[in-house]
């Protein structure tokens, strides 16, 4: 009975979102603490050091990390406000229990009551449906050992194929197309090398907002004298300065790159060497793109051909190069071709294992990089293992000391999983650090789903929109509250360092597992006793695998300051840059160049819905928002989303900033205040995610799927946009002031 | 710390004034104590220090004053204040503000409760101190033994009886020990105030001697005060002589620093009473709008102030299209730097 | 001219970097000279046509303006030759340190009834650490070290002076230029300049 249990207003009253303006105490209160933590940012793949500053168990405040050598103590405003989401009103202290009877709809209940029920609920569900019907959703915003071990939780304790995770709406593209060109899901370099190329290249990523830090990267390559090529429906804040700006029309990205592809090949500004020795493919690649002119190019992508050409030329001809590409490519029906077609020109250029040469994604989430390859993803085992294939089930089961024929075998993506409840295929769920009803594609879709389930429980911090649905909500932790190793972007395995105890009774995330392992009597393979003994056998589960951490060491990953994997062995250095000297992950050695074909978005603009809807995310949120709608100051610098259109588009509308409008596509509509802006294409507007409910960007995405990698496409969608005449109502009145006032007194 | 722009030349009219003023005091004096008659001559010392306090203090206020920016300020004040029609409605605000600001120091609780404690209790124990020691050194009032026990006392004002008292009652107590009630207040302030500054690194960075030199002199006036208490109350009167020379220089040297430090504040402060007269006028006539974005971010009185007051104090915004950078809203200086900035690195923007 | 200096390094802002993320506007409020008050400015020089932001920090001027129109003598200079903040017994909440700076820095805060400004984090500074801002700056327009790590690292020449019709301003905090022999920074005379008119090629007949 997954049904929110009560109205919306009442769950936002006792739950939230309200908002944490300062620091505890007050501002007045002085900065009185009793020891610092050398940590890292719990928001996004950068994984910036940050060192926190903590009194009675209470993080109060943070100081930079001048010394980590990966930001040297910058940080994004998220970075800088993060301390404010511990010490919350908001966090859940004790389990709770759907009761519509109860004030906001949970009853508190005692730690035992509440396992039992989940245990109970997992077994009634899977006698009666089979182990597959009861289905877990976990997320990448948790550390390794926590992805290894709800890999690994699912699998054997609840004995279910259907496990995936939300890197499933974020790195998969990226991680298909690696493992299938180059043979290795991980970014092709330690960001060191960004300041080393003489061009640097950004594809569909919003560095300044999504990836503020890597922004110094591409600084520094600049003060030397590199160039910079954006492609981009908007004009952001770093496209601003691009010397190349290429403002493509949503959804054309291989057109782009196919393009350039061909402009290379025209004026033969490639790497004939690198192809030979250490390629497989050219000719095919070659062939596909044969007939993408500048002119035919230009006319599909809306980018003038000049501009194109030069692109090319910039690339073609620098002695080295970074393309760094992130979800403007990867979020689409096309996502893991689009990467392809960002490979082709790495390869066809021999940008790779050099200094200064990569093509590399930049992964979204926390420990987007480390917990896609520990074996949480519906089709892989630890260490970036395949499910399927047989001896890499034998290795996983031997290390995990059960019969291979215990391992499940492949299981649902993550938006398969919510489709199959919706068809009534899966009738209970467990859900850790995934708020999907904000996240998924087609939002009344997945709320509809979430009310067919039987039974449902979730681990969290906070009440998030999914929570709200949930029959059990179990109190885990926030990131500063356990410890941990994460992996960011670049591939570097850092150290995360518990700040406090989790506060009331709210307890760790392993812990909870374990518990759960224990009731469905599974507790032989959990002998766990701290996150060090799940690190040692995670990392023993990861040898042999391409995602190596054998070699690591907990105390080697703090002293180091990190350590890139590949590490296989002890004393082995790390793997900071891949693929030195030509040498690709594939056994043969070599890369493969990989034919694209451009095909046009699932949904294409028409009479009916016109204009193109892109959707991404602004500096002052992260995801879904259950942290950081949360955060005072988070909130008051972006307190809404806006729908950014073009002048052009605005005046046809009749609309200027300000002006609320109405946008509607085939799966829902909303309503919104416009920002009207030169810096996007006339023909699109945009709308930030972040938001639940009737501020749900989502409401209008489109649920259509890559093949391959199964993201859905969030960036293409076809919508029409009006003026809203009348009385709207915009606000969804999910965020209330804690304090009027925002002054503590001291 | 430098205070920008000024010099050392002194300025004769002011030291005039500040002449005449140690004049009429001594006057006051002459008169007050009855041709010398009820002066005490213990106080000798204090008298001098007093003295010395008020030419300082009002050759300096007079220096201040003069300044141009403070002289168009304090005459826009007073304009504003005497605006036909809003006489009788600015003398009751002003009473207000005398009470709210002055005196109850609202302004600084809404800062923090524990500063506003801390300055509430110096700035009445100061009152109090200075309310009975001024008379008592300037021989304005003295007091008498009457009736046989000797232990009733009768107080006299520039040598007019008033009401007499026994030195047992309550209130006689009371007005032997009001300076140890003064001394109590001011250091317990004092400690309020160094206690916070040792639990705020950031106010200490910012802190300079001056402020810490405030503090110490009150405390040490304080202490040096209710050590000559200690000696007759329990020491017999032991070290008194002593003490009484210490307490003599630590109140003069006092007095002397008031218009070089923190303390000078005292009278500078009222001035911020001008303001609000100052921005209600301003508020009520003609807003400046901004040359660039058109909107008004000020009143066009304090614009046309501080155009005239710039010159005078050394700085020319006007430019040779005849417009003036002062007459550009800030938040568009912010934006125009940025623009001229971004220009000079090849036209990012 | 006075030091650009303090403890060695020097503070720079490059405001043609700013990515607008407002990463200085959280962070300036954690500084312990001010702790609750963002004293950085920070705003779009025109969203509806370029995503340019404009960061201001003080510039700390050499003879500050500010100081010398502050009635009350609230406003001084520190050895260091950082402009602080008023003195709060001092300042009166005048606002024509507001209203008289070139650079648009100090701010009013109507609660205390006072003028708090950019005081280059002096409890940092002052000890050899980055201010809050150019701390966290993820794309370094606000920047903070030794003049020999500026040259070593940066493209661009520093430039100490401003000039705002007939007043020539000398600041103690530089911002940086293509080439100083231009003369100071001159918001009057510089021509608006944008990056590209036409980001989408719309003049190029495109849609």
């Amino acid at each position: 009975m997954a049904r929110i249990p009560v109205t919306d207003e009442q769950l936002i009253e006792r739950y939230g979102p309200h908002l944490n303006q300062a620091p505890p105490g007050g501002w007045n209160a002085g900065l009185d603490f009793d020891k610092v933590v050398n940590t890292h940012c719990c928001f996004c793949g950068q994984q910036c050091g940050i060192r926190l500053k903590v009194k009675d168990n209470e993080v109060v405040g943070f100081e930079p990390w001048y010394d980590f050598p990966f930001n040297e103590g910058k940080l994004c405003p998220k970075g800088v406000k993060r301390y404010l989401q511990g010490s919350h009103p908001d966090r859940l202290l004790e389990p709770l229990e759907r009761d519509p009877s109860a004030p906001g709809g949970f009853r508190t209940v005692t730690w035992d009551h509440a396992l039992s029920r989940v245990v109970a609920e997992i077994q009634r569900i899977q006698a009666a449906y089979g182990n597959d019907a009861f289905a877990m959703l976990s997320g990448v915003s948790i550390t390794n050992e926590k992805s290894y071990l709800v890999g690994k939780f699912a699998r054997l304790a609840l004995q279910t194929a259907n496990l995936d995770y939300n890197g499933r709406l974020c790195m998969v593209s990226a991680g298909a197309a690696n493992k299938k060109a180059l043979g290795m899901d991980r970014a092709s370099n330690s960001w060191s090398d960004i300041p080393l190329a003489d061009v640097v290249f950004v594809a569909g990523a919003n560095v300044a907002e999504c990836a503020p830090i890597t922004t110094s990267y591409i600084w520094r390559a600049r003060d030397r004298g590199a160039k910079l090529i954006v492609a981009d429906p908007r004009v952001t804040p770093l496209a601003r300065t691009a010397d190349v700006f290429l403002g493509l029309r949503p959804g054309t990205d291989s057109a782009l790159m196919g393009t350039i592809l061909h402009v290379l090949i025209a004026n033969d500004w490639l790497d004939h060497d690198f192809i030979n020795a250490h390629t497989l493919g050219f000719e095919e690649a070659a062939a596909e793109v044969r007939d993408y002119t500048p002119e035919w190019g230009s006319k599909v992508t809306g980018v003038p051909a000049d501009r194109i050409v030069e692109a090319a030329r910039l690339w073609g001809t620098s002695a080295t190069g970074m393309l760094l590409h992130a979800r403007g490519i990867e979020h689409h029906t096309k996502g893991v071709e689009n990467v392809l077609s960002c490979i082709n020109l790495g390869l066809a250029t021999g940008k790779y294992g050099k200094p200064g040469c990569g093509v590399s994604t930049i992964t979204g989430q926390g420990n987007g990089q480390g917990g896609r390859e520990q074996g949480h993803k519906c089709d892989q085992l630890p260490g970036n293992r395949d499910i399927t294939n047989p001896e890499h089930r034998a290795y996983v089961a031997q290390v995990w000391g059960c019969d291979e024929s215990e391992i499940p075998g492949k299981g649902i993506t993550a938006e398969e999983i919510v489709e199959a409840i919706h068809a009534g295929e899966i009738k209970g769920l467990l859900s850790i650090c995934f708020n999907p009803l904000v996240s998924l594609p087609d939002t009344k879709f997945t709320a509809e789903a979430l009310d067919k389930l039987e039974f449902y429980a979730n681990i969290d911090f906070f009440l998030s929109e999914t929570a709200q649905h949930a029959d059990i909500v179990l109190p885990g932790s926030l990131q500063e509250e356990d410890e941990g190793t994460t992996t960011s972007a670049e591939g570097r395995t850092i150290k995360i360092n518990a700040a406090i105890d989790p506060p009331g009774n709210a307890r760790r995330d392993w812990e909870i597992l374990l518990d759960i392992a224990r009731g469905l009597g599974r507790e032989k393979y959990f002998g766990f006793s701290s996150t060090r003994e799940i690190f040692e056998e995670m990392k023993v589960a990861s040898h042999g695998g391409t995602a190596d951490y054998f070699g690591m060491t907990w105390d080697r990953i703090e002293d180091e300051m990190g350590i890139f994997w590949p590490c296989p062995e002890e004393g082995h250095p790390g793997t900071p840059r891949l693929y030195e000297g030509g040498v690709f992950a594939h056994p043969d050695g070599k890369a493969r160049f990989h034919p694209v074909a451009y095909r046009p978005p699932a949904e294409v603009v028409d009479d009916e819905y016109p204009v193109w809807l892109t959707t991404g995310r602004v500096i002052s949120q992260y995801l879904s928002g259950t942290q950081t709608r949360r955060i005072g100051p988070l909130v008051e610098q972006y307190p809404e989303p806006l729908c950014e259109m073009h002048p052009r588009m605005a005046e046809s509308l009749g609309v200027v900033t300000g002006d609320i409008v109405r946008v509607t596509s085939r799966r829902g509509e909303m309503t919104l205040p416009a920002r009207v802006v030169e810096s996007i294409r006339p023909d699109t507007v945009f709308i930030p995610y972040h938001w639940p409910g009737r501020q749900a960007a989502n409401q209008l995405t489109n649920r259509a799927l890559d093949p391959v990698s199964k993201i859905p496409e969030y960036k293409v969608s076809a919508v029409r946009v009006v003026k809203a005449e009348g009385h709207v109502e915009i606000r969804d009145k999910r965020v209330t002031a804690l304090e009027e006032r925002r002054r503590g007194d001291g | 710390m430098s205070t920008s722009g000024s010099t050392f030349r002194i300025d004769g009219r002011a030291a005039m004034f500040a002449g005449s003023a140690v004049g009429v005091l001594l006057v006051l004096v002459y008169v007050g104590s009855g041709a010398g008659r009820w002066f005490d001559a213990a106080l000798a010392g204090y008298l001098i220090g007093v003295l010395m306090g008020v030419f300082a203090v009002v050759y300096r206020y007079l220096v201040w004053i003069q300044r141009p920016p403070t002289a168009r300020l304090n005459r826009r004040g007073w304009e504003s204040f005497r605006r036909k029609g809003r006489v009788g409605h600015n003398a009751v605000g002003l009473v207000g503000l005398v009470g709210t600001n002055l005196l109850a120091q609202g302004f600084i609780r809404k800062r923090s409760t524990a500063r506003w404690a801390a300055h509430q209790l110096v700035f009445w124990g100061c009152l109090l101190a200075a309310a009975v020691t001024f008379p008592l050194t300037l021989g304005w009032v003295h007091f008498e033994s009457v009736g046989q026990q000797g232990s009733h006392y009768k107080a006299f004002f520039f040598g007019i009886g008033t009401g007499s008292f026994s030195a047992t009652s309550l209130v006689g107590f009371t007005t032997f020990h009001l300076l140890n009630i003064s001394a109590f207040m001011v250091i317990g302030g004092v400690l309020i105030f160094l206690f916070r500054r040792t639990r705020d690194p950031g106010a200490l960075a910012v802190e300079r001697s001056g402020d810490f030199l405030a503090l110490a002199g009150l405390f040490g006036v304080s202490i040096t005060g209710l050590f000559l208490t200690a000696s007759t109350m329990w020491l017999e009167g032991r070290y008194y002589a002593f003490l009484t020379n210490v307490h003599a220089l630590t109140v003069i040297m006092g007095l002397l620093y008031i218009p070089f430090g923190k303390l000078f504040h005292i009278f500078q402060r009222p001035a911020n009473l001008g303001v609000h007269f100052y921005r209600a006028e301003g508020a009520r006539g003609v807003q400046h709008e901004c040359r660039e974005c058109h909107k008004p971010y000020a009143s066009a009185m304090q614009v046309a102030d501080l155009k005239e007051v710039l010159p005078a104090v050394g700085f020319d915004y006007r430019d040779n299209a005849g417009g003036n950078w002062q007459d550009i809203c800030p938040s568009c200086r912010r934006k125009m730097v940025t623009a001229a900035q971004v220009a000079r690195v090849g036209g990012f923007g | 001219m006075g030091s650009p200096l303090i403890r060695g390094n020097m503070f720079v802002i490059d405001q043609s970097r700013c990515i607008g993320c407002e990463a200085c506007v959280q962070a300036c409020e954690e500084c312990g000279t001010h702790r609750g008050e963002s004293l950085i400015h920070l705003e779009f020089v025109d969203r509806g046509a370029t995503p340019q932001t404009a960061p201001m920090v003080c510039m700390h001027c050499e003879d500050p303006t500010c100081a010398q129109v502050c009635p009350a003598d609230a406003i001084k200079q520190n050895e260091d030759g950082v402009v602080q903040s008023s003195l709060k017994p001092r300042c009166i909440g005048c606002s024509n340190c507001v209203l008289a700076c070139p650079f648009g820095v100090p701010k009013y805060f109507a609660l205390p009834d006072q003028m708090m400004k950019c005081d280059m984090c002096y409890d940092r500074t002052s000890v050899g650490l980055k201010p809050m801002c150019a701390s966290v700056c993820p794309s370094q327009a606000l920047w903070f070290g030794t003049p020999e790590e500026f040259a070593d690292t940066r493209r661009g020449e520093l430039m100490f002076e401003f000039r705002f019709g007939n007043q020539l301003v000398p600041t103690k905090v530089a911002t940086v230029v293509n080439d100083r022999s231009d003369g100071p920074v001159d918001p009057l005379a510089e021509p608006p300049s944008r990056w590209q008119d036409d980001p989408f090629g719309l003049e190029e007949a495109f849609s």
